[in-house]
């Protein structure tokens, strides 16, 4: 469903005509499809046209770029994956033969945030957050890599946000609105037994969300 | 230099006004501090009303703003009360009837002669709140045990945060103590656990305020109200005194000593 919107927002105003680059919603995430003898500073401009005008809706997406006919060197492709990443998506190895392959995006970067979250304010990020304090009810953390809240987790929070399966959210008391894990979603029960009073881990296993003592980790 | 403090919560309806009303006349009364309360709910108007000062309204805040009349046209003296003063809203207009900017400017310029300066803000979060922050130095947040209302409370902070409010006080307002005890509404702790502010005062529910808020007498000056209590005892706090939060019958003992170790105070073995 989220790719519908990506399509309409990417669309909308678009005239078809000579466009350097045409980006495109689909099921596995964003694709850049780079016409043929197109300037690579038009493609530049206008990618970051496209993201900069849709704010950080993009944010945690998977993207896949498509150069017809190759045409564009490497050091072209490092700068759009730089672009990308400033607007918090990630480069994916793509299938598609005529698709350069890019490495997976790096998960040693790292945000550490001193303060509560609170309701209303969403902290995106291409890498692993670390919040020293409390995410409380309304708020929301998207990471592409772990999140760690050494405080209580009550708002939202999406771990592996671009479609890593093995990250985690960890915190010193997970009581969530929600959490997601790569594209799996989950709720806490609706029988509100107590929680538990100890640090807890939400990872996938068999794509569900499974929620085991810190302890468990080692 | 005066101070300016802004009374404010995200959430319609939960004692903006009437806290207002009762700081201001408690910091003038009991304070002997010259105290100007301004109405920042455009269009909303009521804190006249709470202070039983309606028909004395010619200008408002708007016309000052606009340089429609001088501040000393606006200000309205209440005569109960030496050094208090209201600046009347307009009921006609709407928020955007004056800009951050001009109030300000209009804050700045009661500074020089007020000693404490409250803003009523409207609910919500959008230009009424921008104009009713815009000249204040602190804040205070006002909440119901409530889930949405605290919600709203923490969206505030945050909001107050990212504009540079630096520690935000807490007023928790309606609270009733056999509720709480039954289980059936959030108890102070849980609140300041997700808020993560200072509590100025606790204000429990008392049908007196309903009466006072008919009658244009703020409670604050009812020796006999309990409310009125909850709020003299804020305005100590706000003049540097330390009291103890108000024991409120229904609560365990252990429960107001972790808030007197939340202040600082020492807790008493008695
Ligand atoms: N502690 C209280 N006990 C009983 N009623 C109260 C109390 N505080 C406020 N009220 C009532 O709640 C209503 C809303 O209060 P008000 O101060 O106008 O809220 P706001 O300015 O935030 O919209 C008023 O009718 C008021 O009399
Ligand atoms: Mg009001």
């Amino acid at each position: 469903m989220k790719n519908k919107i990506l399509v309409a927002v990417l669309f909308g105003g678009i005239g078809m005509t000579n466009e350097p680059v045409i980006i495109k919603g689909t099921k596995e995430g964003i694709t850049i499809v780079v016409e043929e003898n197109s300037n690579f500073e038009d493609v530049k401009k206008v990618i970051y046209e496209k993201l900069q005008n849709s704010g950080n809706f993009f944010a945690g997406a998977k993207v896949f770029v498509k150069a017809k006919n190759g045409n564009l060197k490497e050091d072209e492709f490092n700068k759009l994956q730089e672009i990308l990443t400033n607007f918090g998506m990630s480069l994916q190895e793509a299938q598609s033969p005529k698709t350069l392959i890019f490495p997976k995006p790096n998960r040693s970067r790292v945000l550490i945030l001193k303060k509560t979250i609170r309701s209303g304010q969403k902290i995106s990020y291409r890498g692993t957050v670390v919040i020293l304090g409390d995410a409380n009810p309304g708020s929301e953390i998207v990471a592409t890599g772990d999140i760690l809240v050494l405080g209580t987790l009550r708002g939202m929070a999406h771990a592996g946000a671009a479609g890593d399966t093995t990250a985690i959210v960890a915190a010193y008391r997970l009581r969530p609105t929600q959490l997601r894990i790569a594209d799996v979603i989950s709720r806490p029960p609706e029988d509100k037994e107590e929680s538990p009073p100890f640090p807890e881990v939400a990872r996938l296993k068999d794509n569900i969300i499974v929620i085991e003592p810190y302890n468990a980790l080692k | 230099m005066g101070e300016v403090i802004v009374i404010t919560s995200g959430k319609g309806g939960v004692g903006k006004t009437t806290t207002t009303a009762n700081l201001g006349t408690g910091l003038a009364l009991y304070g002997k501090k010259k105290v100007v309360m301004v109405d920042a709910d455009i269009g909303l108007r009521n804190l006249d009303v709470v202070m039983g000062l309606e028909n004395r309204i010619v200008y408002d805040l708007v016309d000052v703003a606009n340089g429609m009349c001088r501040m000393k046209q606006a200000l309205i003296k209440d005569k109960r009360f030496d050094n208090l003063y209201l600046m009347p809203a307009a009921q006609t207009k709407d928020k955007t009837a004056v800009t951050p900017e001009q109030m300000k400017k209009l804050c700045d310029d009661l500074k020089k002669d007020y000693d404490y300066i409250l803003i009523d803000s409207p609910a919500g979060i959008e230009r009424g709140f921008k104009n009713a922050i815009a000249g204040a130095d602190k804040a205070i947040i006002v909440t119901t045990p409530e889930v949405s209302a605290v919600r709203d409370a923490d969206r505030i902070v945050g909001l107050l945060e990212a504009s540079g409010f630096e520690e935000p006080k807490l007023v928790i307002n309606r609270l009733r103590p056999d509720m709480v005890k039954r289980g059936d509404m959030m108890d102070i702790d849980d609140m300041i656990d997700i808020l993560a502010i200072e509590l100025l005062g606790v204000v429990p529910e008392d049908e007196k305020i309903v009466v006072s808020t008919n009658r244009g007498e703020p409670a604050v000056a009812d020796e006999t109200s309990r409310a009125g209590k909850a709020y003299r005892n804020m305005v100590s706090r706000i003049l540097g005194e330390d009291v103890p939060l108000m024991p409120m019958e229904n609560f365990e003992p252990s429960f107001i000593d972790k808030l007197r170790m939340f202040f600082g105070l020492k807790v008493r073995t008695r």
